[in-house]
């Protein structure tokens, strides 16, 4: 019986091209809006998300206004249930949300080896470590720039050479580009010697975070600048918050993507059973049971939506494989990656989608009298 | 004892404000290895009691009796499987599935039955056979002639081994070459396999090849001839 389904779709292929290109176009736009939702899940409930705290000045968003002094990691060090502190000067091309944002992270190499979940694909630590004007690149931004190992890379007033690429199960990391602390704060226009953007802290396995966090602001409340302390997840997610409104309202575009698939395949479906509706009574009469007609209906639209599902999506997932995209805002990115959720999510919206599609024309033709749809001409 | 039995059946339908009865309290008794014909004025009925003895359709009141099966008290599915295994259905204008082959078309019955693939293909190179038609199993419906159609449509028909056979209209829109062509061919499935087969014709010449026929008006048997 699949066969005579197949057969069927392939006799109408002009409207079964149309409809599944319409179901690969919806369901490739369904992918890349799921894969920005995911990008931000991941950034704001990531493993990090809760057990590391960002300490940034008080009452400043963008990393160019955040100045605090270097030494106040020493500070932090000393309250109970911080592990590791590791202050970092920032630098971003643009402060505003931009899908090609550049953002340097300066640090301590040791530091950034031990503490960041980053693995070098090319180049190594050693080099990295002893050129002061070294910088280690990540994977999506290497990409996305052209560069490879051994390049001189400049953007603003910041020249750095690339001694190594990286990459990371962390995807908004492959965003970054890590250089020394000290070469950007003697970066030109920064003027930030013994200054930096933020620290961030990581916590022993049993500490509240939040309790550190309000011990941190209070310890430092009588330094030379006032903090603000909170776990990496709210932190990003507040850095991030008017993209985090857009991204809620591109929840809204993946929803209508499902719609118009649904619209798309409901129509081609009702047409599909109006016009065989005699061969479907035929069928009955030979005896095929009410239920099994439903079946062939239901088939026929699912194989559709599938088709079309399957398409999009593999396109989705190559576009974004190959693409690298990310989309930034004040130094912290989201990155859209491929992922198996998202295969899995596109595959399981397009057969719900065919079945939902495929319902009421399905009980039409199983319901129909027979004799009455065997008049038909 | 019969092996189609109706008894006290009768149907009507509205049309506007006017109620028609095709059948008016019909009793009828076909039994196995008949051939009957059915003739009668349009209107009359014919189409309406072959497809009530098909299960495609309900009686207002009365019951039908096909092989000791009650089927007027079957619901939609039973009545499924029960044309499925019991019944083949040769319709005027032949109803092939146009996306499929002619051996696919005389395939599908069998696929609702418990037969293995290898019981499925001797049955519908058999009725292909009988039919006369071997050499065209690999055509679809429209590389047929409307002859060779109607043949691909009597092999579905009876590839299943069904108990009743029942014909609406079988040479209905064929030309008188191919018409008698189909005559021989129900007559000689009729003789030579012992179906049971019940026509429905507007042609006497047609309806003169059943070993009984009937002649319907007004909702009643007005005669009955044996051949």
């Amino acid at each position: 019986m699949i066969m005579y389904v197949l057969k069927a779709l392939w006799r109408h292929r002009t409207r079964t091209l149309l409809t599944v290109s319409g179901a690969t176009v919806a369901m490739f736009v369904f992918c890349l809006v799921g894969s920005v939702q995911e990008g931000l899940n991941r950034l704001t409930t990531g493993s990090d998300a809760d057990r590391t705290l960002v300490v940034f000045q008080e009452n400043r968003f963008c990393p160019t206004t955040s100045r605090l002094p270097e030494d106040y990691s020493n500070k932090i060090k000393e309250i109970p249930g911080v592990r590791e502190v590791m202050p970092i000067q920032v630098w971003t091309n643009n402060c505003r949300a931009s899908l090609d944002i550049v953002v340097f992270n300066g640090a301590s190499p040791a530091q950034i080896q031990k503490i960041r979940p980053i693995k070098l694909i090319s180049g190594n630590w050693q080099q990295f470590a002893s050129q002061s004007d070294a910088a280690i690149v990540g994977r999506n931004i290497a990409s996305r720039r052209g560069l490879k190992l051994g390049n001189q890379f400049s953007i603003g007033d910041i020249s750095v050479k690339v001694a190594g690429i990286f990459e990371s199960k962390v995807p908004s990391e492959e965003n970054l580009i890590y250089t020394h602390l000290a070469f950007l704060q003697f970066t030109r226009g920064l003027d930030a010697a013994g200054l930096v953007t933020q620290h961030e802290v990581l916590l022993s396995d049993d500490a509240d975070p939040d309790r550190v966090a309000t011990e941190i602001d209070a310890a430092l409340r009588a330094g030379a600048v006032a903090t603000k302390t909170r776990r990496k997840g709210a932190f990003q997610a507040s850095t991030l918050s008017d993209l985090v409104d857009l991204i809620g309202f591109a929840h809204w575009l993946g929803f209508a993507c499902v719609g118009l698939v649904l619209a798309l395949v409901a129509t081609t479906t009702v047409m599909s059973v109006e016009d065989r509706m005699k061969e479907y009574a035929v069928l009955q009469v030979i005896g095929v049971r009410p239920m099994r007609t439903i079946r062939l209906v239901l088939a026929e639209s699912t194989t559709l939506c599938l088709i079309g599902g399957a398409f999009g999506t593999t396109m989705a997932l190559g576009a974004l494989g190959l693409g690298g995209f990310a989309i930034g805002a004040e130094g912290a990115t989201i990155a859209f990656r491929p992922s198996w959720a998202l295969a899995s999510s596109g595959m399981f919206v397009s057969l719900i989608v065919g079945i939902a599609a495929g319902i009421a024309p399905a009980i039409q033709a199983a319901t129909v009298p027979i004799v009455d749809a065997l008049r038909r001409s | 004892m019969a092996l189609v039995e109706l008894r006290g059946v009768y149907k009507s339908f509205r049309k506007g404000d006017e109620t028609i009865t095709p059948l008016d309290n019909i009793d009828l008794d076909i039994h196995a290895g008949e051939f009957v014909s059915m003739m009668g004025p349009s209107g009359t009925g014919k189409s309406t009691l072959l497809n009530l003895v098909s299960g495609i359709d309900r009686p207002d009141s009365g019951t039908i009796t096909v092989d000791g099966t009650e089927i007027t008290k079957l619901s939609r599915s039973k009545l499924a499987d029960w044309r499925a295994a019991n019944l083949g259905y040769i319709f005027q204008t032949h109803n092939l599935i146009p996306v499929l082959t002619a051996y696919e078309n005389v395939e599908l019955p069998t696929l609702l039955l418990k037969l293995s693939a290898k019981q499925r293909r001797q049955r519908v190179e058999l009725a292909l056979e009988a039919v006369g038609l071997s050499n065209r199993a690999d055509h679809y419906p429209r590389q047929l002639s409307g002859g060779q159609e109607q043949r691909v449509g009597i092999a579905r028909a009876i590839v299943a081994h069904p108990k009743v056979v029942v014909a609406d209209e079988p040479t209905g829109s064929l030309d008188a070459e191919t018409s008698e062509q189909v005559q021989v061919l129900l007559q000689r499935l009729n003789k030579e396999l012992n179906i049971t087969l019940l026509m429905v014709t507007h042609d006497s010449n047609v309806a003169s090849i059943a070993s009984r026929q009937l002649v319907l008006d007004r909702g009643k048997f007005l005669e009955a001839v044996r051949s």
